[in-house]
């Protein structure tokens, strides 16, 4: 037990003294803002187009208008959002008494207020028709002239995002667009919004009913509300209601990160010892059971340090700045047992994949020894990934239950679809397969991490049967 | 004597390929005993069943007064052929880790990795990475790690390869200590030399087989004295001589040849001389010279030491 303790303690602390650990630790969480904030800065720095209309024709008179109104409603109602979500973001950040709370506030409320005011702004703006574009004549004439105000030919500040030239086929409205960049479509689809509502309301006026009424009709927005006898409440669905299944298929993707980061670790600590000559000097000091205990110990510690952390940061974010909803999350984790499963199937899922992995690890010197075996293993851990998502809004399909028995997968899918109370049998029947296979697997990784250890030979399926068989 | 480790009819077999057959042998308590062959003779294979991380096809050992080398691993210091330790780790660490895992405690490991780095002139290493250190001197590091517990038996498999000679002469002066401190110590190697000047016994091996077990003057005694001759002489001549047999020319310039042969057992060499002038024999050089480890080792098994006899074995044999 002692020589146990001492591998894994060596383990653990050869990767949690490195800067490189924590870095990596923090990227989860770090890439998880990123990949929250990436869309939405890119979306509030995308370009204000430069856009002149031009009727074509007779035919065409009052769709620039149409548009122009279009535009107009579009403004106004990206500034209400806009203001909507300022409210929302004010009322998110605390109103404590620490003065290095209040001395956030402000500065979070101005950066909360530019990134809104950023993404309420249209992106399109109407600009006076140049007079030589306008004046020119239809035709060869008129198209060299939008092709040099396209163009690089102009100075940048004269230049124009969009030429639209404004028509009527059989009697609807319909355009031509004309843009610098072939792959910019805001400007099509925009025009092609705002054509939409103009031909809609030429139509209702042409049957006789006001504009005024169809455009209230448009901006109606009705007020439906979920209601479930399942519910908490008994009645009306909540975030309470929805949130198991979040964060069940949250915690899948949170355990599958950790499993295969463990796991990783463990191959690369082996291949590492392999590839030093490690291993032989550690196995004439503690058996193959013992080295192989003590790594996947210490590595399990690493991996509750990680989760330790992640953990924190995220429920230190959410009371900071959802306090309400931190204490819903906090009933589903408690109160609805999912701290529990969450714990069992780690245990399950980290031993399986852990052991197998390092004694994968105890026949390879590098990576690309490795890939024999983890690229087909790889591959089949795609499928949970897959899967769990289907377990989001369909827990019960045959897919989702019937791969839920498949050891290897059970500790992601269960997590996933424990939301929809699945049966009592499903949830004991792969749990025990679960707990089967990982001490089977246990046996199965002792045994040719033994063999492994000491031998040269290349790592082929064949070979690793062959050290299952054969033992020591 | 008592026998520290008693090998008995010690066989191991990979699939067709026999890499050790029928071993038997003693290495007796607080002796050095050499164990001898080229690469690929069942030297590293026989260490790892004396140690128990590879089982025996058929046979017995019996180390320490256990027939399990894994049940007395902690009163044994190995240092393997193939060297390594962990690189971010200090040498004191790295002494204090394998020699806790052997059961002494950290504060003690850690005070004896100071006095042994010391004592090895690597006292100014003490804080560096082992990535920091030489070759030399990581296996310095590892051999210190090797014994840092006070094992009462070491067993070092090709302790001297990768060593220049200076370190090789310091590596021989520390088995010299451990085995005049008590240890029994068994070290592979194919280099004859080391073996001759430390060694109580040798046990030579050939082709997974035991060729000799005996002391290095037993050896030696297998071999017949070489007697070399440099003149005019003709091959025909020097055969007549008393006691030479296994006449060889081993040069010819200008009609002066050097003659190597055998001396007979019991033969002496001043009758050969003696016998060249009363021969009027051109004898330019005369010289005898005696046989050496080596030279016993070609005798007995008609095998070079310094010849790879390693094979490569399929699949996972090799491990078993």
């Amino acid at each position: 037990m002692k020589r146990i303790l001492l591998i894994a303690r060596r383990e653990y602390g050869a990767y949690a003294r490195t800067v490189g650990f924590w870095l990596s630790l923090l990227a989860f969480p770090m890439f998880a803002v990123l990949g929250g904030g990436i869309p939405l800065l890119i979306k509030s720095s995308e370009p204000v187009n430069q856009v002149v209309l031009i009727e074509d024709g007779p035919a065409a008179t009052g769709l620039a208008t149409a548009v122009r109104e279009a535009l107009q409603a579009d403004v106004d109602r990206r500034a209400a959002q806009a203001g909507e979500a300022k409210q929302a973001a004010q009322a998110m950040v605390p109103t404590g008494t620490e003065a290095g709370t209040e001395a956030a506030s402000p500065m979070l409320n101005s950066a909360g207020a530019s990134a809104v005011a950023a993404l309420g702004r249209s992106r399109i703006r109407l600009v006076e028709t140049p007079a030589d574009l306008a004046a020119a004549p239809q035709g060869a004439e008129q198209q060299a002239m939008v092709n040099r105000y396209l163009g690089d030919e102009l100075p940048k500040a004269e230049r124009l995002d969009a030429v639209v030239f404004l028509t009527r086929k059989d009697g609807h409205p319909a355009a031509r667009v004309w843009t610098a960049r072939t792959t910019n479509n805001t400007v099509e689809s925009f025009v092609s919004r705002s054509l939409r509502t103009a031909n809609s309301r030429q139509v209702f006026e042409a049957a006789g009913i006001d504009p005024a009424v169809v455009a209230e009709t448009e901006r109606f927005d009705p007020e439906v509300t979920a209601f479930s006898p399942s519910s908490v409440s008994g009645g009306e669905v909540s975030f309470r209601d929805r949130a198991p299944a979040f964060i069940g298929l949250a915690s899948g993707f949170i355990l599958w990160s950790l499993i295969i980061t463990g796991a990783s670790i463990l191959l690369n600590s082996v291949m590492e010892e392999k590839s030093n000559r490690i291993l032989e000097v550690l196995l004439s000091s503690a058996s193959a059971t013992e080295i192989l205990t003590g790594k996947v110990l210490g590595v399990a510690l690493l991996t509750l340090t990680v989760m330790a952390a992640w953990g924190g940061i995220g429920a230190t974010s959410l009371i900071g700045f959802a306090p309400d909803r931190a204490g819903e999350i906090g009933q589903v984790l408690l109160h609805g047992g999912m701290l529990g499963y969450f714990a069992a199937y780690m245990v399950g899922g980290y031993l399986m994949y852990a052991v197998l992995f390092a004694a994968i690890g105890a026949f390879c010197e590098t990576p690309r020894d490795a890939q024999t075996l983890m690229g087909p293993i790889m591959m089949i851990l795609v499928v949970p990934i897959l899967v769990m998502q289907m377990a989001l809004n369909t827990p019960d399909a045959p897919v989702v239950q019937i791969l839920s028995w498949v050891p290897f997968f059970t500790p992601f899918l269960m997590l996933a679809r424990l939301h929809a109370d699945p049966p009592m049998i499903e949830i004991v029947g792969t749990m025990a397969g679960m707990f089967v296979t990982a001490l089977f697997m246990v046996w199965v990784a002792g045994r040719a991490f033994r063999a492994g250890a000491l031998s040269d030979v290349k790592l082929s399926w064949k070979s690793f049967v062959g050290a299952v068989k054969g033992g020591r | 004597m008592t026998a520290a480790l008693t090998l008995d009819g010690l066989s191991k077999r990979y699939g067709d390929f026999q890499a050790v057959r029928d071993l038997s042998f003693q290495v007796e308590k607080g002796t050095i005993c050499g164990f001898l062959g080229p690469n690929g003779a069942g030297k590293t294979s026989t260490i790892r069943m004396i140690l128990g991380l590879q089982s025996a096809s058929s046979g017995r050992i019996d180390i320490l007064g256990s027939n399990d080398g894994r049940k007395v691993r902690d009163r044994i210091g190995f240092l393997p052929e193939e060297r390594g330790l962990y690189k971010k780790m200090t040498p004191v660490e790295a002494i204090a880790f394998f020699g806790s895992l052997k059961g002494l405690p950290a504060s003690e490991g850690r005070r004896r990795a100071r006095e042994m780095l010391d004592a090895q002139g690597l006292g100014e290493s003490k804080r560096k990475k082992m990535k920091e250190l030489s070759k030399g001197m990581s296996q310095k590091v590892q051999l210190i790690a090797a014994v840092v517990h006070r094992p009462e038996f070491v067993i070092l498999d090709e302790p001297f390869s990768g060593l220049d000679p200076v370190n090789q002469q310091g590596l021989e002066q520390v088995i010299r200590d451990l085995a005049a401190n008590g240890a029994t110590v068994l070290f592979s190697t194919h280099v004859m030399q080391h073996a001759e000047r430390l060694c109580d016994k040798v046990v030579l091996m050939a082709r997974g087989q035991k060729a000799f077990e005996g002391t290095v003057a037993e050896a030696r005694a297998t071999t017949p004295r070489f007697l070399e001759l440099e003149g005019v002489i003709a091959p025909e001549q020097a055969a007549g001589l008393p006691g030479v047999s296994g006449v060889e020319v081993a040069s010819e310039v200008d009609g002066v040849r050097i003659i190597r042969a055998a001396l007979a057992a019991g033969g002496r060499g001043q009758d050969a001389l003696k016998a060249a002038f009363l021969n009027g024999l051109d004898v330019r050089r005369f010289e005898l010279r005696e046989p050496t480890l080596h030279d016993a080792f070609i005798g007995l098994t008609g095998d070079n030491p310094d010849q790879d006899q390693s094979v490569k074995v399929a699949g996972m044999e090799a491990a078993r």
